[in-house]
């Protein structure tokens, strides 16, 4: 009975190592809990309730989508981890979305922590752009790759071997704070992506069309889709008025070839 | 023509944006687009939240960087610039790949490149949350998830058939109508590279304005009691001034220590030790 648990768990655990890289990786949405139903129900051998357990789970996330970069709570642990524990406790699937969600949100929290861990390497990436080190910029983004994969495996591992009551003990344990703290931190550090940008871009003559860029979101929510025809339009004009030659613009007509 | 077989004689070396050979030659096939799409699944491999997708945009489009740069200086210089920050749909990078290919094959002065690149990541982006998230998505979700709650498997099959169908013909497809187009307007455009570097730089930079107001995520939760009166510092007295403030400030302060010098590693742990304090309960309850 105890080879048999060990050896069904590893398999749901290699399937959450290879559906957590699906997720941001190939895309191939394998990772969605309507696959995984199957592939778990398969696992265990009960093909029909991981199917329609799978399904169940899949509407609830179906509106849980990744919406400009704001991620929801991880649909890969909460589809695996739901089907599994319907199929070994017998609860019906509205049980075992009750059980999956909790999990999901922790693990979620999880994944803001390695984005911010994985930060500090680009500076590693940067090395390797200097020397034009190709192989190596490579094997930073295997290693991505092994990392999510190992991370994902842990997490399904572990709760399906020891139990749902095990897990959640672990997460309760870590001061609240601390966990909400980096996810703060975590919303924070786009800043410093676009400080870098603005170091190398921002002019004197661009930062009006910032202020404005910034304003359009701020005070009007307009989509950053419509923000950008703006922009576009700003710089037709721009760059048509500079074109038709009926004087007052700036010097770029005297480029001599 | 004329003027394309003129172009590829200019001095370039004078600027340092440019590329020391500044030989334009037509290196990339079609068969190294299509490898170029397959690497493009790992565009997030190694994401972060300091400079997202970059590492992996640079290792989607490293055999083609690698076709062209034959000069090393010219390749470090190129996977330099690629390794700022970049973020976008992870299906809709492909059209951004074709057409920044085809500028890096001109030798397009690097900051027209980047300009291109960050003008783009932004809508781009908004579209594909559109498309893909709201829109393919649930309606393969709902045609997988009915066969599904009666128990068929075959609701999962289905599902990924439609998904990726759809998928897979966009991703091919951008890649190589971006590389036609961008390779097309390049030559048309090319006298004018100034010119189109400045408009550039305008739609980039409103992009970039937008940006900050719509991710970087920064709010105070503090409240603060003043004898009988609560003042939420956040809706009360910042929202007031401006919403985003902290946002926009906290950028522009990152933007004030890079160019005193700070480093990038610095920035982040400066910014963990923000993070972590603003959540902690103090009696007055948390900053942040």
């Amino acid at each position: 009975m105890d080879n048999h648990i060990l050896l069904q768990a590893l398999l749901v655990a290699i399937w959450a190592g290879i559906a957590g890289i699906d997720l941001f990786n190939g895309l191939f949405h394998i990772h969605r809990p309507i696959v995984t139903g199957v592939i778990i129900g398969l696992i265990f051998g009960d093909l029909k309730t991981g199917v329609m357990t799978g399904a169940a789970i899949e509407l609830v996330w179906a509106g849980m989508v990744p919406l400009a970069g704001a991620q929801p709570p991880n649909v890969v642990i909460g589809g695996i981890i739901g089907t599994s524990f319907a199929i070994l406790t017998g609860q019906e699937p509205k049980v075992a979305i009750g059980i999956a969600v909790p999990f999901a949100v922790a693990v979620q929290a999880c994944i803001t922590l390695m984005f911010t861990a994985f930060s500090p390497v680009m500076h590693k990436a940067d090395q390797y752009a200097q020397e034009a080190n190709t192989k190596g910029i490579e094997r930073i983004n295997y290693l991505g790759i092994l990392t999510l994969f190992v991370f994902y495996f842990v997490i399904a591992f572990l709760p399906i071997y020891f139990g749902a009551d095990a897990a959640k003990g672990v997460v309760e344990t870590l001061p609240k704070w601390l966990i909400s703290g980096l996810g703060v931190a975590g919303g924070m550090m786009a800043a410093i992506g676009f400080a870098m940008l603005l170091k190398i871009m921002l002019k004197k003559q661009y930062v009006a069309f910032m202020i404005v860029g910034f304003i359009l979101v701020t005070y009007m929510n307009m989509p950053v889709i419509a923000v950008a025809l703006i922009g576009i339009a700003i710089a037709l004009y721009d760059y048509f008025k500079a074109n038709s030659g009926d004087g007052s613009v700036r010097g770029v007509a005297k480029r001599g070839i | 023509m004329e003027s394309k077989q003129v172009v590829t004689t200019i001095n370039h070396t004078s600027s340092p944006d440019y590329y020391q050979n500044g030989a334009t030659e037509q290196v990339v096939t079609k068969k190294d687009l299509n490898k170029m799409v397959w690497r493009s699944l790992l565009l997030q491999a190694s994401f972060n939240y300091e400079r997202m997708q970059a590492a992996g945009w640079l290792y989607s489009i490293l055999p083609g960087l690698k076709k062209i740069h034959k000069n090393k200086h010219d390749l470090s210089e190129s996977m330099k610039s690629h390794m700022e920050f970049f973020n976008t749909h992870p299906f809709l990078v492909n059209i951004i790949m074709g057409i920044v290919l085809a500028m890096e094959e001109k030798k397009q002065n690097r900051n027209t490149i980047r300009a291109i690149r960050v003008a783009m990541m932004g809508p781009l982006g908004g579209i594909g949350d559109a498309l893909f998230w709201l829109t393919l998505l649930p309606i393969c979700v709902g045609i997988g998830a009915s066969l599904g709650q009666d128990g068929n498997p075959m609701g999962a099959v289905i599902f990924l058939l439609i998904f990726n169908a759809v998928h897979f013909a966009l991703r091919f497809g951008l890649m190589h109508y971006g590389y036609k187009a961008g390779t097309n307007a390049i030559s048309s455009l090319k006298e004018n590279t100034k010119k189109v570097a400045h408009a550039a730089s305008i739609v980039g930079l409103t992009v970039v304005g937008a940006l900050i107001a719509a991710f970087v995520r920064l709010e105070s939760s503090l409240v603060i009691h003043a004898g009988k009166a609560k003042i939420a510092l956040q809706k009360d007295l910042l929202d007031k001034v401006m919403p985003n403030l902290l946002p926009l400030a906290y950028t522009l302060l990152m933007y004030y220590l890079l160019k005193k010098g700070f480093s990038p590693v610095k920035l982040i742990i400066i910014t963990v030790i923000i993070g972590i304090i603003g959540k902690i309960p103090f009696p007055f309850g948390t900053i942040l």
